[in-house]
């Protein structure tokens, strides 16, 4: 049985395999005709085929996955471990990979129906006179030629090189555009390198905030997303850690649950958080601090509740045998292991909220953030210098003091 | 009526499909000194965790002064466990916690559970803690965090946490396996004062045999889940030595 699920799991991969090569060799061989003709609005397509081109394409796939098959072993045949071997056990000679390339056909025309008749040793395999035998080790000698010279060595080329020549493409990388339009950026340094500090303490008439009025509003922004997050998922990460919770199904229920929600809430970066809130309460400070705490929420969880779930076991059975109930050994034995890491990634978040609370004002978060993107829009280079400067200064000593006291704690 | 009575244990861990104890019957009396031995994997450490239901046993039943506790309820048997102490092979104990907050946390399952949350304790525990650690002679070390202690110190802060249980049964699983000899006999004392003393029955997992006569008072060996052996350490002889530990093994002492 277990022969027969590594063949059709096998069979899969290839199929997708050759199934992405063709499709991105379609796209490419697209792209490379327009390359000169640049049409901005083609720039994704899908190939055009009359209908019965996709049956072509179909058998087409099929035909190399086969080859590739019997020629192999294939990405597909190589990744779950087979390979074809002849009836003695070595590699299968030349005519016999052929026939075994010919007679494997009728697998597919019957729709596997062959295959299920002799669910370990398909009829024609036998007919070639070749089987499918678990792969040796690596380095038992098993193999003639170099890997990279293989149909698995080869097809896993294609793939990684594929797959980058198309990103390239639809990240519309372009050189040309790097060099060629550099100068316009020219003012944008020179207003950097040339910092306005004109508002650092008076409130910018416009805007009614200093640098420094801003910059403060940030740090508690995110001083008070930290606080609160950390003290919200405190708790939930005992909930979120399978050796805790998951002693019978209603344990294991809520520990899933709890999971699921550290994963959703961590998925959604703090700008989207940021946007739902600026409507939600308006923008300003407290749309962004509440961006903040519920990622932070999350993303603490999570790391917290995997630590929860690496501690020694050792203790927690030993303080469970004197009859302590489970809030005593979470208490007794899981708090005191976790507490330093505990710490340490609370410090390591606030670092990361004082970022992001910049970062939230772009959709209305507050705080020194706001500063940056409304010079920016009124191309005020030489002001967006100054913020990004004393930006710069604060999260310097940010990280060197939270770096050397997580030094201390762990 | 016997103190302790294992009906029928048997133990079959899902992972895996390991059957580690099939029907093993015994009883022990109040204040005896009983001592499992058997090879690794042979389920001695199974057996003492079903007597406190640290691990659920798959059928059978364990009786403790007639009081049947495989059909107890989680919060019933938290009460009981109160009084059968524990003590493990890698001491189990709560490296970054002072000595004197792992020998109090024996105290948990008597106290409420607000005020231990916040880490307070009755008085007359602490007390109690104090006496403790000077009975295994640690009093010094009351403040030092448990990770700076040696194995041997450290172990009898875990016979401390027992002994803060106030218990009627003592489990050892393999208490000195990670002791050095002179250490072991130490560690073994201790634990052998407390079944003299106060009359505490104690049942302790050891690998060596020496070990095995020199304090059990009684012998039960088991090899792959099943009672291969049970009556006086005298009556261990080498044909039964053999057959406990396989062909190729040779007794070593342990001085
Ligand atoms: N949590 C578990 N899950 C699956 N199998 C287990 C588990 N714990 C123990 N076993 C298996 O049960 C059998 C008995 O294990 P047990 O730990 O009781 O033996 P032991 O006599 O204490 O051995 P040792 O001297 O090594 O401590 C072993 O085969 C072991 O692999
Ligand atoms: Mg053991």
């Amino acid at each position: 049985m277990k022969l027969f699920k590594a063949r059709l799991l096998s069979l899969l991969l290839d199929l997708a395999l050759w199934t992405y090569l063709l499709y991105s060799g379609f796209t490419l061989h697209y792209l490379m005709t327009r390359w000169r003709v640049w049409e901005p609005e083609a720039k994704f397509i899908a190939p055009t085929l009359p209908g019965w081109g996709w049956a072509f394409v179909v058998w087409g796939i099929l035909e190399l996955v086969l080859l590739t098959r019997a020629f192999g072993p294939s990405l597909g045949q190589r990744i779950l471990g087979v390979w074809l071997v002849s009836e003695s056990g070595s590699p299968p000679s030349f005519s016999q990979r052929w026939a075994y390339f010919l007679f494997a056909h009728l697998g597919i025309l019957s729709l596997g129906i062959i295959v299920f008749l002799a669910p370990e040793h398909p009829r024609y395999e036998r007919w070639a006179g070749v089987r499918l035998a678990p792969l040796p080790p690596p380095g038992s000698g098993a193999f003639r030629r170099r890997w990279y010279l293989t149909a698995y060595g080869i097809s896993a080329f294609l793939f990684v090189g594929m797959t980058l020549a198309l990103g390239w493409r639809l990240t519309e990388i372009d050189l040309q555009n790097l060099v060629r339009r550099a100068s316009r950026s020219i003012r944008i340094w020179r207003g950097l390198i040339n910092p306005d500090f004109r508002y650092l303490f008076t409130p910018d008439p416009r805007i009614k905030l200093s640098f420094i009025d801003g910059l403060v509003q940030s740090l508690y922004m995110a001083l008070l997303a930290t606080v609160a997050g950390t003290a919200v998922a405190f708790p939930l990460s005992f909930v979120g850690a399978r050796n805790i919770m998951a002693r019978g199904p209603l344990g294991w229920l809520v520990y899933s649950f709890t999971r699921g929600f550290f994963n959703v809430f961590r998925a959604v970066e703090s700008v989207y958080w940021a946007s739902i809130f600026a409507i939600w309460v308006g923008f300003g400070p407290f749309a962004g601090s509440m961006a903040l705490f519920i990622h932070t929420i999350a993303a603490l969880g999570k790391l917290f509740s995997e630590q929860v779930e690496h501690i020694d076991p050792g203790p927690v059975e030993a303080v469970t045998a004197t009859g302590a109930n489970l809030l005593q050994v979470v208490r007794y034995a899981v708090v005191p292991q976790v507490i330093p890491q505990f710490l340490a990634f609370t410090l390591y978040r606030w670092d990361i909220n004082l970022r992001m609370a910049t970062v939230v004002a772009l959709v209305g978060g507050g705080g020194i953030g706001r500063l940056l993107f409304e010079y920016k829009d009124d191309l005020q280079w030489s002001l967006v210098g100054g913020v990004i400067i004393l930006f710069m200064i604060t999260v310097w000593i940010m990280d060197y003091v939270s770096g050397w006291v997580r030094e201390r704690i762990t | 009526m016997p103190h302790l009575v294992v009906e029928k244990l048997t133990k079959v861990y899902e992972r895996g499909k390991v059957r580690a104890l099939s029907n093993v019957s015994f009883s022990v009396e109040k204040g005896e000194f009983l001592v499992l031995i058997g090879l690794s994997g042979s389920g001695k450490s199974t057996l003492l965790r079903c007597i406190n239901r640290l691990v659920e046993p798959t059928s059978g039943r364990v009786f403790l002064n007639g009081l049947e506790l495989t059909q107890l309820s989680p919060r019933a048997m938290r009460k009981i466990r109160r009084k059968i102490g524990m003590v493990f092979q890698q001491f189990n104990l709560v490296k970054r916690a002072t000595v004197l907050q792992n020998v109090l946390a024996g105290r948990l399952g008597y106290n409420p559970t607000l005020p231990t949350l916040l880490g307070r304790f009755p008085k007359r525990d602490i007390l109690r803690a104090q006496e403790c650690l000077a009975r295994v002679g640690l009093l010094d070390k009351m403040y030092m965090r448990a990770d700076q202690l040696s194995g041997g110190q450290q172990q009898r802060v875990g016979i401390a946490r027992a002994l803060m249980q106030e218990p009627e049964l003592l489990l050892a699983d393999e208490p000195v396996s990670a002791l050095d000899p002179a250490t072991s006999h130490s560690v073994m004392q201790y634990i052998e004062q407390i079944n003299k003393e106060d009359g505490v029955t104690v049942i302790a997992s050891l690998h060596f045999l020496s070990l095995a006569r020199r304090y059990g008072q009684r012998i039960i060996a088991l090899k792959s889940g099943e009672i291969v052996f049970d009556g006086l350490p005298e009556a261990i002889d080498d044909q039964k030595f053999k057959e406990i530990y396989g062909e190729e093994a040779e007794e070593v002492e342990v001085r």
